[in-house]
């Protein structure tokens, strides 16, 4: 029934950056690269083989795994698993009920393919033969650098669930604002940022399993962009790593 | 992984008598192999798997506000079963029969992570029939008063979206099949909302299935029902007043 | 776009890779030759035909008018969809079609849109009220790998062929009325389309890249990054497919690389086009 009826939601007031090139500082008075509090927790669902929970800033994340267990569709023999991922976003996950807008179904299909594409390269698929490992991420709140938040909660999901992995992976995002670089943007930050960087990458082996860059870049920047953001997974996956320790 | 251990064992000890090994057979693979039996034997101790009494319901708490984007939100854990209840208000032009009232939308969703029954892009039949209960409960018990809801007469009204997340789906099938789970659950989901509820009955459902049960055992449902009630209010009334006290 | 190929093959094609000899005689970084066709359907504001070697794609921009967003009062729309056609082979048809055309679908807004390379604010006509929207369609007709740099490059050749009509907007109006257009026949604006970048897609296989990988020489690929790049040598967009990880002084080598090369290819490009224009305007 609500959805023949056309309903809106209130609009709120933005604040708009003034001058990008100017000194200014964050909303919640962070440095520019200070990730946002976090607060990671394995093991929030028992339904499931293994589950995350990600809290950065307000963005709040779930990641439940499934399996290994049989392949659904009737597929060919295969002598590698299957992976198969999908995020979905709750209704309340944006400030607007987001099901009504445009482009929502797009958003957990993007994210969904990105969270695949992330993860492919780092999960042991040839253990779990003709088996399928499902991971379902659910965003109970979208607070900004929702990709990356998703991506580290999975491979900290995927570790609890004990499915083999050449290493955890962690993920970050920086955002250019003017000539400004910022680490972990906000919701807020991100309408307002010139270009992103988004790296999804594997600390102890030293690679970069997914990227994604948009906007207009200077080389030099770029450079500057993934040396912030492969420190910052270093420290990412140290504490990933020591969550997992004490969750033992 | 659970599954296969299970399937080990068969294998290995599937050449004595299904009555024999049962016994010796550890007590998690029997509970998963004969699980009528399992439960069986627990009832006539009235005592169940997990150390509760028949009638005890499992830890339960509450908190309210976790989550900001919304206008009103609730966490409710019964034992491992977690309910995200949320609130969002919009604005809308009221409905030409009753101008001066606002409404609600409920709906109930059961989200992939939330059990392994569940896949994404096919919802699950069970959470269509729960969202059409919790919408009837909620409608039926006059809990709301829609005219509070009201803007501007004929011209808008709030349309309080209610929706509720399952996080965690817990209870092994045979859980579910218990009347008093079904109702607590009711019970519980609409408290969650209402806060000067006077314990009278809202809603009553029994699913159709195998069983007929008689009108003595719902009347001492209900009983059981009503005891838990006060008990949630207690807990409810807790959770607010630490609110408040934030 | 599965290729089975028997060991020896594999062999030869990593190994002529490894050796700056590919299998049709190119060396790493060389593209095939890119002959261009624009104006090819005629109903539609401006279209361009690209092959590279058997990869055969069409592009066509349809202008509408319709409604800026409220969020860009002062800005038009464009949309980007390609298509697989089913008949190219197996792996276009039914869901791994769908999957391969949003995959292009998103390549493609990521690497075109995300910078300034369309100015939205040109197709504005009423602030708030009124903007041309830019329906960009691609058709993948056959694939013979590197369909990407294809579909960019023929959306550049298309914008380019596109002549969007002058129109005259009748004055005096109230605030809440919806703008009247008159469209005027025989007089039409250009896209400018100089500062819409370029993808080169770089394919890693073996410790090498090589750039216009063929369907071949993609099986081969352990992953591929796909960069856009204006005229200035600003990287406006990049992404990454295959499983294997990469060395971040790997991406950042291959950046440098995609740059260095863009210089060729863009003036390539700039002269197919012309070229192409000046046959269809004949």
């Amino acid at each position: 029934m609500s959805s023949s009826l056309s309903t809106y939601a209130p609009k709120k007031l933005q604040r708009r950056f003034e001058n990008k090139e100017k000194e200014w500082i964050r909303s919640d008075n962070r440095g520019f690269l200070q990730c946002r509090p976090a607060f990671l927790k394995t093991g929030s669902g028992n339904a499931a083989s293994g589950s995350a929970f990600a809290e950065f800033g307000s963005t709040k994340v779930i990641v439940s795994i499934f399996g290994p267990r049989e392949s659904k569709k009737a597929m060919m023999y295969s002598d590698i698993g299957r992976l198969n991922c999908s995020v979905s976003l709750t209704t309340f996950a944006t400030p607007v009920r987001s099901k009504a807008m445009m482009g929502f179904e797009q958003n957990e299909k993007d994210l969904s393919s990105m969270l695949y594409k992330a993860l492919e390269g780092v999960i042991k698929l040839d253990t779990f033969p003709k088996t399928t490992v499902d991971v379902f991420a659910l965003v109970l709140q979208s607070g900004g650098s929702d990709l990356s938040v998703i991506i580290s909660c999975a491979s900290l999901a995927l570790a609890d669930a004990g499915i083999q992995m050449y290493d955890l992976l962690t993920s970050v995002s920086v955002a250019r604002v003017g000539n400004n670089l910022i680490i972990d943007p906000t919701n807020e930050e991100e309408n307002e940022q010139d270009g992103n960087l988004t790296i999804a990458y594997m600390p102890s082996r030293n690679e970069v399993s997914q990227v994604t860059l948009t906007g207009e870049w200077s080389t030099g920047k770029i450079n500057q962009a993934m040396e912030i953001s492969v420190a910052a997974c270093f420290k990412l996956g140290d504490v990933l790593r020591n969550i997992l320790r004490e969750s033992e | 992984m659970r599954d296969i251990d299970i399937v080990t064992d068969m294998m290995t000890s599937s050449e004595g008598e299904s009555e024999g090994f049962a016994v010796e057979m550890e007590e998690e693979a029997s509970r998963h192999i004969f699980p009528i039996h399992f439960y069986e034997k627990h009832l006539l101790e009235s005592i169940r798997p997990d150390g509760r009494h028949l009638s005890h319901a499992r830890h339960t708490t509450v908190a309210f506000g976790p989550v900001s984007t919304a206008d009103g939100s609730a966490l409710v854990k019964i034992g491992d079963t977690t309910m995200l209840a949320v609130i969002k208000l919009e604005v809308m032009t009221p409905f030409a029969d009753t101008p001066d009232e606002g409404t609600i939308a409920v709906e109930f969703i059961m989200p992939p992570i939330c059990s392994p029954l569940v896949r994404p892009g096919r919802p699950i039949e069970v959470a269509t029939v729960i969202s059409k209960q919790l919408s009837d409960a909620i409608k039926s018990s006059g809990m709301l008063n829609y005219k509070e809801l009201s803007l501007v007469s004929e011209k808008a009204a709030w349309m309080a979206y209610l929706d509720i997340y399952c996080l965690n789906a817990d209870g092994s099938l045979f859980d579910a099949a218990d009347p008093t789970a079904e109702e607590e659950f009711i019970m519980d989901t609409v408290i969650t909302l209402v806060l000067n509820s006077s314990g009278q009955l809202v809603s009553m459902y029994k699913p159709g299935g195998s069983v007929v049960a008689h009108i003595s055992t719902f009347q001492d449902c209900f009983v059981l029902a009503k005891h838990r009630a006060k008990e949630l209010m207690g807990i409810m009334n807790d959770a607010m007043q630490l609110m408040e006290e934030d | 776009m599965s290729v089975e190929l028997s060991f020896g093959e594999k062999n030869f094609i990593q190994g002529g890779i490894e050796q700056n000899l590919r299998a049709d005689g190119r060396q790493r970084l060389d593209f095939r030759p890119m002959p261009i066709e624009t104006g090819v359907i005629p109903q539609a504001t401006g279209s361009a035909r690209i092959r590279l070697g058997s990869t055969d794609v069409i592009v066509s921009v349809k202008a509408e008018l319709g409604r800026p967003n409220s969020h860009h009062p002062g800005k038009g729309k464009v949309v980007i969809y390609v298509d697989c056609s089913s008949t190219v082979g197996p792996s276009f048809q039914g869901k791994k079609g769908e999957e391969l055309s949003s995959e292009l679908s998103t390549a493609l807004q990521k690497c075109l849109l995300g910078g300034s390379g369309i100015d939205l604010s040109s197709l504005i006509l009423v602030e708030g009220k009124l903007c041309w929207d830019l329906y960009i369609d691609g058709l993948i007709l056959s694939s013979d790998g590197n369909l990407l740099d294809a579909l960019g490059a023929a959306v550049k050749a298309a914008l380019s062929n596109s002549l969007i009509p002058k129109v005259n907007i009748l004055p005096d109006l109230a605030a809440d009325e919806e703008p009247e257009v008159d469209i005027i026949d025989e007089e039409y604006t250009q896209i400018d389309t100089s500062s819409l970048p370029v993808i080169i897609t770089l394919t890693k296989v073996g410790k090498q890249y090589i750039v216009d990988a063929t369907l071949e020489e993609e099986s081969q690929m352990s992953s591929a990054v796909s960069i856009s790049l204006n005229r200035n040598g600003q990287i406006c967009g990049l992404i990454k497919r295959g499983g294997a990880g990469l060395n971040p002084s790997v991406i950042l080598d291959m950046i440098s690389v995609a740059k260095h090369v863009s210089i060729r290819y863009i003036a390539t490009l700039d002269s197919e086009i012309s070229t192409a224009e000046a046959s269809s305007a004949s």
